[in-house]
């Protein structure tokens, strides 16, 4: 089940900290990078649930994140629905295709898993790329973003956005420490480690893990909404199963089934990615060494090794001082 | 045009020949996932580097020199992967070696960009294999009949290599039992090498042949592999038979689909891909029961 930590709840504090400073402080350009941040880490929520609390490694995300993109932009520039009832269409259609994909995929394990997985994400790609109603490879403009005047917010300013992203980003963080600790996350955790046994004890496996994968493919096309909405344009490039393979490289590169080290992968693969294409514009050179080297070190990611390494220490202490843990103690040590 | 017999036949060739560039592909990636449980993303990126060698050293000694340089060059870096990476990760997850090697997809494709630039190379078809041949009351493209009579030597070379020789026969043990080939007094992680290489000398084979009827681009590793990982799925992991049943599968559903029915053609063969493994997860003849 999953749990927070001292150390966990100091990064969590320290990233909502950064990202209000940045959105509050930063021009145009680093608003647009935050918000780009602030999606990647909603889609890597998405896939953490599944791959890292359900051993259900998944390279299909980046397609349902794109299905969600898309189903937006049909029912609000296309169909003319009203933005917020789009959204939810979005939310929901992405989640009934996740969960069909994940009740498939169910009987699979392992590398089959991982293809039928792979198979479907492109199943979609291709699709999109030669249907005509979604615009082919020319991909779609003119995709309207939530109207929240009624509220006196204009989310056409970046500012607001990527504050909308954020709020959006906790309430995802807040449903996924939900689901993990219902009886459905419990359920998931022992299929992870043991399905024979739970299958034993009468747990219908198929269905927990259908179940699960569509509440991620849910998040994963609130994502792809969100998405949408703020580059206000979107190609088939959208589900390519690159994306997926990247989503799940900001996964390991943060840590593995830690919810929180996600959210500080996500951070850094895009500030890394803006940062070296300014400098080279070999930066997939530096990102696939550095992910080799994550994944040969055998630790699990970047937050997974703090947590390895000072975590207990960090509890330790927190429990020796009884109350008040020191967020300054333990962000120096991050 | 739907009547002619011809123009199926010529259908018919086409599939084919894309049926064996993918056979040369999948066969090496198949045998090591099957002897070794290794996934290897990064196969396509190898056939890449097989097409820019091969580019390289035709543009020096003609086609026939970069024939014969992409697979050996190619093997070349599938020795200096095994020793630095592979054999490393022989023991983890389905997981970590898919990711390493999605690293490597990233890493090589850097790399051949930084040797050789972004811009599209070319082969030239030598005077020999230019032109068109009459077969069957049609015209053919001579090339293409050469990389049909290629796959086919070559899955007739390794049939025989894997059922009739010692070598062929310690390969199968392995497959159907590494520990027990090891107790036997097989040298399975030698045999493992061995397999490795020549997988990777197959793929640097495929990237040379294909040159000349593509361009030779940085990403031309990333689009095959998707092709490539659904031939093997299809046909089963590890087996010989698996991987020229898919290569037939893919080739003649993608050709034949996109005559039939162009609007489906591409979801088509990822719906036959989905279907199979709904049906028989492990795909139509897996090397073990």
């Amino acid at each position: 089940m999953f749990r927070h930590n001292a150390l966990r709840y100091a990064v969590l504090v320290v990233l909502l900290a950064a990202a209000l400073f940045q959105a509050f402080t930063a021009e145009y350009f680093g608003l647009e990078i935050l918000t780009e941040i602030l999606i990647l880490a909603i889609l890597v929520l998405a896939l953490d649930i599944v791959a890292g609390f359900g051993g259900m490694v998944s390279l299909c995300h980046g397609a349902l994140m794109g299905v969600g993109a898309y189903a937006y932009a049909l029912l609000s520039a296309k169909a003319g629905i009203a933005p917020p009832l789009a959204m939810a269409g979005a939310v929901a259609l992405t989640g009934v295709t996740a969960w069909a994909i994940g009740a498939i995929c169910s009987r699979s394990h392992g590398i089959y898993f991982i293809m039928a997985t792979l198979a479907f994400g492109q199943m979609a790609y291709s699709y999109v790329f030669e249907a005509l109603v979604f615009g082919g490879d020319d991909g779609l403009g003119g995709i309207a973003r939530l109207d929240l005047g009624l509220f006196g917010i204009d989310l056409n300013d970046s500012r607001s956005f990527a504050l909308f992203c954020l709020a959006a980003l906790g309430a995802v963080y807040g449903a996924a420490v939900l689901i993990l600790r219902s009886g459905l996350g419990r359920s998931l955790s022992g299929v992870m480690h043991n399905e024979q046994r739970m299958r034993a004890l009468g747990l219908t496996v198929w269905r927990v893990k259908a179940d699960v994968f569509g509440l991620s493919g849910m998040i994963a096309g609130l994502a792809g909404a969100l998405a949408a909405q703020h580059i206000m344009y979107i190609s088939p490039g959208l589900l390519s199963w690159t994306v997926s393979g990247e989503a799940l490289v900001v996964v390991i590169l943060g840590g593995l089934g830690t919810l929180v080290g996600p959210l500080v992968g996500a951070a850094a693969f895009v500030v890394l990615k803006h940062e070296l294409s300014g400098l080279t514009s070999y930066w997939h050179l530096v990102v696939g060494v550095i992910l080799i080297a994550v994944v040969m070190s055998r630790a699990n990611g970047i937050f997974g090794w703090i947590e390895a390494r000072w975590g207990d220490r960090i509890e330790r202490r927190v429990a020796d001082a009884t109350r008040k843990p020191e967020p300054e103690e333990a962000t120096s040590d991050a | 045009m739907a009547h002619d017999p011809g123009f199926w036949m010529l259908q018919a060739l086409n599939a084919l020949q894309l049926s064996m560039l993918l056979f040369l592909l999948s066969i090496g990636l198949t045998v090591i996932f099957g002897l070794m449980h290794f996934v290897n993303l990064a196969h396509g990126s190898l056939y890449a580097l097989g097409a820019y060698f091969g580019a390289s050293a035709a543009a020096v000694g003609g086609f026939w020199l970069g024939f014969f340089v992409a697979p050996v060059a190619v093997a070349g870096v599938g020795v200096l992967l095994y020793s630095g990476l592979i054999r490393r990760m022989r023991k983890s997850g389905p997981m970590a070696q898919v990711l390493v090697t999605f690293g490597l997809i990233f890493a090589l494709l850097d790399l051949t960009r930084l040797f050789w630039g972004d811009l599209a190379l070319a082969i030239q078809v030598p005077q020999i294999l230019a032109g068109r041949t009459a077969l069957l009351g049609i015209e053919y493209p001579t090339y293409r009949l050469f990389i049909i009579g290629l796959g086919l030597s070559i899955f007739a070379a390794l049939a025989f290599v894997l059922s009739r020789t010692q070598i062929g026969a310690m390969i199968r043990a392995g497959v159907d039992n590494d520990a027990m080939a090891a107790c036997l007094g097989i040298n399975v992680e030698r045999l493992f090498f061995i397999v490795f290489c020549v997988g990777c000398a197959l793929a640097g084979l495929a990237g040379v042949v294909a040159a000349p009827l593509l361009s030779v681009t940085p990403d031309m590793g990333l689009q095959i592999l998707i092709p490539t990982l659904i031939v093997i799925v299809i046909g089963g992991l590890g087996s010989l038979k698996g991987a020229v049943a898919g290569s037939l599968i893919f080739g003649f559903v993608q050709t034949f689909g996109a005559v039939l029915a162009p609007q489906l053609a591409s979801v088509l063969i990822y719906a036959l891909l989905a279907a199979v493994l709904v049906i028989k997860p492990v795909g139509l003849f897996p090397a073990k029961g």
